[in-house]
């Protein structure tokens, strides 16, 4: 570890003060006029990048039905325990599927272990950011507001299969 | 006794056991599917392979007879070799459909997988397909992709159930159960091989899908179906009874139970039929009322009578405390009129488990005084007295007299007072004056005694406006322990209930019969002082197996 | 004119620096976050009205909606008399700073200063010492440990400094005969400002008034990363907001002393000589002397985002071993000036 000499000796300049106070002021001075960085949000939207993890939501594949099969395992691995899920059983060949699935956006922490987790690629963190809610239950996510399709999401699964 | 070595430990066992029982027996678990205690040795799934010093080849531990001085190695590089190849081999041809299947997360095959495999697969061919969701019986679904063939499921049939149904079909890679032509498995123990199937092959159809087994909390109880009492735990999510699985007890039922306390015995605790909160007859019609309402309510109206003309009806579906109380209450009104009904069915036994009778306390309810006092009516007695209008209040509790004397239905309506504690809505409630919501089995503290003679404890695993999962002692899931009112997975309904002998001592309290329990301990502490057949006995020494009381018992103590 | 006359002229004057110093107050906070922002290359407030302009009244909405907390071991009177005082300190000491020249209105010859006395600089010592009291009292009545120790450093640190500042007023009262602001303002005729004069004297006074407005780089009393507000950690909603606004009331009577004492008052140099009507002089004076203590202000904003602050000897050290030598050598260069120069 490279360990940076603190000098210890200053020059008289140095000791005086002055020269180095107007360095300092002249620094900020210069910033002062500079671009700045501030995103006028409501205005202007973040548009974020395919690692980002935002709200998670279920994927609706082509055909029209959520790809989950109700395993249960977002549930049961998500530190908040945000996750609520009822399985139920279908005709389909995977023969169980989510007849509930609630996502409790009050408690979820957006850390993606859901996602990780999922067997069948069925849970993905999107890009949506904005969440606030009027009321405790607005903040409950079932299965009409968690199935995107698929064509949305394309980007996450490109990057999540690069990483696995 | 005779001594062996496993992995350096020297344990003692008895001549002619299997070194994998003996290993059991000292807390040693050798790796097995197939084999059972109760079950004879199949010796097919090869995962107890064991190296034994001075034989040439590995042996599979289930069936091989111990010897004096043998020197077993269970984790060898030799033995952990060949179990790897043998759990490499299982899964070959095993979906991998965890995911699906119900059997995940008690699931035997998995845990082997996790500690007793490589955890990768050189098989890169197409897996085995056979039949999914086949229907075994009324109760029992069969997938054939899951089966590893272990036959314990053909084996329970065969010995435990002494009902042969099922069989192994075709040979190899393709072998398969199937129920012999022109049967199903609808033994009356059937969904005992959902139990003891090692991987979910065969599930119980009742509880498909319903949870997952990591998110309830198993409760330890005692069945409510017959006077056997088996001993059970309860699966609770949500405050809901989901399931209910046999729990060991070599006196009581061994590893067993059968299917009609499986399906039947649990589902009331959630209808919708529930009675919540105290029930008021105010202008013909019931009306939810508070709790102190209703007891100065009753309490006047029995005073309105004279003890002759006040009958007390037990129940053999209350505990002992519930049953010592009113029959405690009934005696300090004076009244010998007092009984219960009994509820049996001789087609019902068998010599397995089931027995005749129905209830699961009756010989601990006649033990604590629900019989009828010297010149006191018994229950024939009651219904004559009810039809002849000599009896003019009813005190009847956790029991539907209508349903077991449809011909009493239009007498109830002459009752001047009929005070009913019941858990659900049923054909009785329809004519009492005042219902009192009792707790479910599920729901209280308690003792049962069972056709030996034994007292088992019941707890509860569903918690009621009163009782409170952590504070009262039950087993709590991950989600009872982290929930919090806003999530929804802890709002499952609680109904305003409380213990009969509550209750009792409630109203007693109000008669000013000074009666001060707080717990159902205190009252079974006086049971046990004060009735010699419990006498040394306290929640401590029944503990989870329940113990023996002084009862003399008519029959004789089979052993399942 | 009679004393009624006077009396009325006097509150109209009170009335007008009042509402413009309190309306300065405000936008002074608004200012000081804007800067702040430029300096750190972000916007700061912008939402309230065209460009943030409305933010300090949606602050003070704000601050009168809170609820006001006094703790439980707190002595009361005092706990409420302490931002009362700062208060009171930072708005009378504006009293006797002049802000432009006599003016004529309706023929009344009018000094644009509320009250023209002789010994105004004195007043002006004698009352900013006096603020120390609502810091100390702040402290002390919080009971808590980290308002005392802010009103301990505050008293210690303005006791300091307080010396060095009273000896670099010794050289401008040395240079302008009087304790009269006005007849200090006169004294700086044309380029002859006291900044130039006497710079050493002009420089340790700046450092003293950063310190006895309490100023970062000399905020030690309301150090966040040690005392969490200082001797104001207790302190919500109103009374809170008295010192906030005695803080920049402080800044600005500071920014005008010195203008006044060291950069001309409100003197554009050699304006008698362009031979404008006086009502323009007087409009231009008052326009110089604003512009002045804004620059000034600016400067202490500036600074506060540029300099970290000092550690509690280093603080000391500077006010005990370096400002007050170098205040008494400023008062020996003043003498030189007048005895060999005759100034």
């Amino acid at each position: 570890m490279a360990v940076k000499k603190r000098k210890n000796e200053l020059t008289f300049l140095e000791r005086i003060y002055i020269v180095e106070i107007i360095k300092g002021l002249s620094l900020t001075l210069k910033n002062m006029f500079k671009p700045k960085f501030t995103m006028k949000y409501p205005e202007e939207k973040f548009i974020p990048p395919a690692s980002y993890r935002g709200r998670p939501v279920l994927v609706m594949d082509e055909s029209g039905e959520e790809r989950c099969v109700a395993c249960g395992l977002c549930s049961r691995v998500c530190p908040a325990l945000a996750i609520e899920v009822q399985a139920g059983e279908t005709t389909r060949e995977k023969e169980r599927y989510p007849e509930k699935f609630e996502i409790n956006m009050l408690r979820c922490i957006f850390c993606g272990l859901c996602e990780e987790v999922c067997p069948e690629e069925a849970i993905l963190m999107s890009k949506d950011y904005e969440l606030a809610f009027d009321r405790r239950s607005d903040a409950l996510y079932g299965k009409d507001k968690l199935l995107v399709p698929i064509s949305q999401l394309k980007d996450r699964i490109e990057f999540l299969r690069g990483y696995k | 006794m005779p001594k062996l070595v496993i992995d350096g430990k020297e344990i003692e066992f008895k001549q002619g056991q299997t070194i994998i029982q003996a290993a059991k027996d000292n807390g040693i678990t050798i790796p097995h599917f197939c084999w059972h205690e109760s079950l004879s040795v199949s010796g097919n799934c090869r995962v107890c392979l064991v190296e034994i010093e001075k034989m040439p080849k590995l042996a599979i531990a289930c069936s091989t007879t111990a010897a004096d001085g043998m020197v077993v190695h269970t984790a060898s590089e030799k033995a952990l070799g060949a179990r790897n190849a043998v759990m490499e081999f299982l899964l070959i041809n095993h979906p991998l459909d965890c995911p699906i299947c119900d059997e995940a997360g008690e699931c035997k095959l998995q845990d082997y997988a996790y500690s007793h495999s490589v955890g990768e697969s050189r098989f890169v061919e197409e897996k085995n397909h056979k039949d999914k969701r086949v229907p075994l019986g009324p109760y029992v679904m069969f997938d054939g992709d899951r089966c590893i063939s272990c036959s314990r499921c053909i084996r329970f049939c065969d010995e435990i159930a002494k009902d042969p149904e099922l069989t192994f079909v075709k040979r190899g890679d393709r072998v398969t159960i199937v129920t012999f032509p022109g049967e199903e498995l609808d033994n009356p123990y059937s969904l005992n091989v959902t139990d003891i199937c090692p991987v979910g092959a065969l599930t119980n159809r009742d509880f498909r899908f319903k949870a997952r087994v990591w998110d309830m909390s198993a409760n330890k109880t005692i069945c409510q179906g017959c006077s056997r009492g088996c001993n059970i735990e309860l699966w609770v999510r949500n405050n809901q009874v989901l399931r209910i699985t046999p729990r060991l007890n070599e006196e009581v039922n061994s590893f067993w139970m059968c299917d009609h306390g499986r399906i039947n015995t649990f589902k009331f605790i959630n209808a919708e039929d529930r009675v919540d909160g105290p029930q008021l007859r105010k202008e013909g019609a019931l009306a939810k009322v508070e709790w102190e309402e209703a007891y100065n309510f009753a309490a006047s109206e029995l005073k309105k009578f004279s003890k002759n003309e006040i009958a007390f009806i037990g129940s053999p579906f209350a505990t002992l405390e519930d049953n010592y109380l009113f029959a405690k209450f009934a005696s300090s009104l004076g009244s010998k009129n007092i009984d219960f009904i009994r509820h049996t069915d001789s087609s019902f036994e068998d010599d397995i488990l089931r027995k005749e009778d129905l209830t699961p306390n009756s010989l601990g309810a006649e033990a604590v005084g629900i019989k009828p006092g010297k010149d006191g009516l018994n229950l024939e007695g009651i219904i004559k007295g009810i039809k002849e209008k000599k009896i003019k209040a009813l005190y009847l509790i956790e029991d539907d007299i209508v349903a077991a004397y449809p011909e009493l239905e239009e007498y109830l309506a002459n009752l001047d007072l009929l005070i009913v504690h019941a858990t659900n809505f049923n054909k009785t409630t329809n004519y009492a004056d005042v219902i009192f919501p009792a707790a479910t089995y599920a729901e209280k503290n308690g003792t049962v005694v069972n056709f030996q003679g034994r007292v088992q404890r019941l707890k509860p695993a569903v918690s009621t406006v009163e009782t409170d999962r952590a504070i009262d002692g039950m087993s709590m899931s991950r989600l009872d322990k982290f929930g919090t009112q806003y999530d929804k997975w802890a709002q499952g309904a609680k109904y305003d209930a409380k213990s009969t002998w509550k209750i009792i001592a409630a109203l007693s309290n109000v008669l000013g019969n000074k009666v001060k329990f707080n717990l159902a301990e205190e009252v079974f502490n006086e049971i046990s002082k004060s009735i010699n057949s419990f006498s040394g006995l306290d929640y401590d020494v029944i503990g989870e197996l329940g113990a023996k009381s002084k009862l003399q018992t008519s029959e004789k103590i089979v052993n399942a | 004119m009679n004393i009624w006359e006077i009396l009325i002229f006097t509150i109209i004057k009170i009335l007008i620096v009042l509402t413009v110093m309190l309306l300065t107050v405000s936008y002074l906070v608004y200012f000081e976050r804007r800067v702040s922002a430029w300096a750190q290359n972000r916007l700061g407030p912008n939402r309230v009205g065209w460009e943030g302009v409305l933010q300090p009244f949606a602050d003070v909405l704000k601050l009168l909606l809170k609820e006001d907390i006094v703790p439980n071991v707190a002595n009361k009177p005092i706990h409420t008399l302490a931002p009362v005082i700062a208060l009171f300190v930072a708005f009378t000491t504006y009293a006797v700073i002049p802000f432009g020249p006599t003016v004529t209105i309706f023929g009344y010859s009018v000094p644009l200063v509320v009250a023209d006395i002789n010994m105004g600089v004195l007043y002006v010592l004698a009352l900013t010492s006096l603020g120390v009291y609502a810091i100390t009292f702040a402290g002390w009545s919080s009971g808590s440990k980290y308002s005392l120790l802010g009103g301990i450093r505050s008293s210690a640190q303005m006791i300091s400094y307080e010396i060095s500042m009273g000896f670099s007023v010794g050289g401008v009262l040395l240079l302008a005969g009087s304790l009269r602001p006005e007849a200090i303002v006169e004294s700086q005729y044309g380029w002859m400002w006291n900044a130039i004069v006497q710079p050493i004297g002009f420089i340790t006074f700046l450092v003293s008034a950063f310190a006895e407005t309490n100023r970062l780089p000399f905020d030690l009393p309301e150090a966040e990363p040690e005392l969490v507000g200082g001797y104001h950690t207790e302190y919500s909603s109103m009374k809170f907001a008295g010192f906030f606004l005695a803080e920049y009331a402080n800044m600005i009577i500071a920014s005008a002393m010195i203008v006044t004492l060291y950069l001309g008052g409100w003197r554009f140099p050699y304006l008698e000589n362009f031979g404008l009507s006086s009502t323009m002089f007087a409009i231009i004076s008052v326009l110089t002397f604003c512009i002045k203590v804004a620059a000034l202000l600016f400067f202490f904003i500036w600074v506060r985002w540029s300099l970290p602050r000092f550690r509690y000897d280093q603080l000391m050290n500077l006010g005990w071993k370096v400002m007050f030598p170098l205040s008494l050598v400023n008062i020996v260069w003043v003498a030189i000036l007048i005895m060999v120069f005759k100034f």
